[in-house]
């Protein structure tokens, strides 16, 4: 250290503590940045405040601490073993209903009436005739080339009302969007079946018609119609029913 | 009648900073989180006397860390003083020699989150002995020094305090105390390591 430092610890504390102002305290930082002696006095000095610091905060909370103890009496249950058992086992089981919960939730509000129809939906197939289509009504004839607008026509023109008609005007109907007019068709088919033995395409007008009802939103109908046909075994769509239907047409009821 | 009151995470934090609100904040740390880190010591080998002591130690740290910036809310307080407590905790075990290995598993798996403060509360053993010592210092040295360093105040309201005449009185035996402190600790080389973590961190 040079003469400048004369009394050297006491300006250094007093530059510890803030208290050399101006040029002095640019001086004593001069002196620190070439002084290898001097800085490594500081240092001490830095460590040595520290533990007072350290020393302070453990006495505050010391002084705290016996009396939040005192507050905070209530006696921490210890878990035997197998409490802690049972711990573990109910939070594995709080997080599969947790998760099972938050699938459910997911599936019941991304769940809409035309994804369901979707699902189950499928263009209903003509069978093949061996006469090259000679003996096809005009509906077949437009159905089977996908002209559902023509079919539709043919139909509100008086020309067939066959319940084949019917039901090929209904699933034209699907085709073209308008639920009503579907709803409307296979329920034509469902009334021509109604007085006689022979039921015409009465199994696939009501599958139809269900799938007509979920996507006009008529989910009580559809359910009543799907509820029928899962019931009864020897339903042609017995089989198209799944679990997986019942359920998401329920879900769409409750929304 | 005292006024019991919680708050957030950032405004505890900043309590904790500037010294404001200081008792009313640690009270507030010892109602909300003393239970569960106190439940987790004691299903883990511990006795009710083991969580409020790791606890205290929990909560020193903890505000050291606060207040030397090295909380730096990128978790929230509940998260990091679990981290702390279960840190201290299986660290006193392993001191005392009984470490659970289920424990130390689980711990291993922790490894990550908590080697970011682990440097700054490893060496309990040195913290303990920068506590002793200072404790060792004469009560006049050490409330002379503690009202300065800790408490922020004056020389003037030092004066005020104590009995000392003048303030160049004050000033000459804090001067006198810190250097005898100072005596103290480098007389123990081992412990420059401590306080350099306490410092720096």
């Amino acid at each position: 250290m040079d003469n400048s430092t004369h009394n050297g610890p006491e300006r250094l504390v007093q530059y510890l503590d803030g208290e050399l102002q101006g040029s002095d305290k640019e001086k004593m930082e001069q002196q620190l940045a070439v002084d290898a002696f001097l800085k490594q006095q500081y240092e001490s000095l830095l460590l040595t405040r520290e533990s007072v610091h350290y020393f302070g905060l453990k006495e505050k909370v010391a002084g705290l601490h016996s009396q939040m103890m005192k507050e905070l009496a209530t006696p921490v249950v210890k878990l035997k073993p197998a409490r802690r058992m049972l711990r573990y086992v109910a939070s594995v089981a709080a997080a599969i209903l947790l998760v099972a919960g938050l699938f459910f939730a997911y599936t019941f509000f991304t769940l809409s009436s035309d994804k369901v129809y979707s699902a189950n939906y499928k263009r209903f197939e003509l069978s093949t005739t061996r006469d090259g289509g000679v003996g096809e009504t005009a509906s077949e004839k437009a159905y089977r080339a996908g002209n559902y607008k023509e079919v539709v026509r043919i139909h509100d023109a008086d020309e067939d009302h066959t319940p084949k008609g019917e039901f090929l005007c209904g699933v034209a109907a699907l085709e073209l969007n308008d639920n009503g007019k579907a709803i409307k068709c296979f329920n034509e088919v469902l009334d021509a079946n109604k007085n006689t033995t022979e039921k015409i395409l009465n199994d696939e007008a009501e599958y139809y018609l269900s799938l007509s009802y979920i996507r006009n939103k008529e989910y009580d109908k559809a359910l009543s119609l799907i509820n029928k046909i899962k019931d009864d075994k020897e339903h042609v769509y017995h089989e198209k029913v799944s679990v997986k239907l019942l359920r998401q047409v329920k879900m769409l009821t409750w929304r | 009648m005292e006024v019991i009151r919680n708050f957030p995470d950032s405004e505890l934090v900043e309590n904790l900073k500037s010294g404001q609100r200081m008792d009313e904040s640690i009270k507030a740390i010892y109602r909300s989180h003393f239970e569960s880190l106190c439940w987790y010591v004691m299903n883990n080998s511990g006795s009710r006397q083991d969580a409020e002591d790791i606890f205290q130690e929990v909560v020193v740290n903890f505000i050291d860390m606060v207040q030397k910036d090295k909380f730096r809310g990128e978790s929230t307080i509940k998260t990091f003083l679990f981290s702390l407590n279960r840190y201290t905790w299986l660290n006193e075990l392993k001191r005392r020699g009984r470490a659970m290995v289920r424990e130390e598993k689980y711990e291993r798996g922790q490894e990550r989150v908590e080697m970011d403060t682990s440097h700054f509360i490893d060496d309990r053993e040195g913290r303990s002995e920068v506590l002793r010592i200072v404790g060792e210092l004469g009560e006049t040295c050490r409330k002379i020094l503690l009202l300065f360093y800790y408490e922020n105040m004056s020389m003037k309201e030092i004066l005020d305090v104590t009995d000392y005449e003048t303030e160049q009185v004050v000033r000459n035996k804090k001067y006198k105390c810190l250097k005898q402190l100072e005596q103290m600790i480098m007389e123990k080389p081992f412990l420059k390591e401590t306080l350099k973590n306490l410092l720096h961190g």
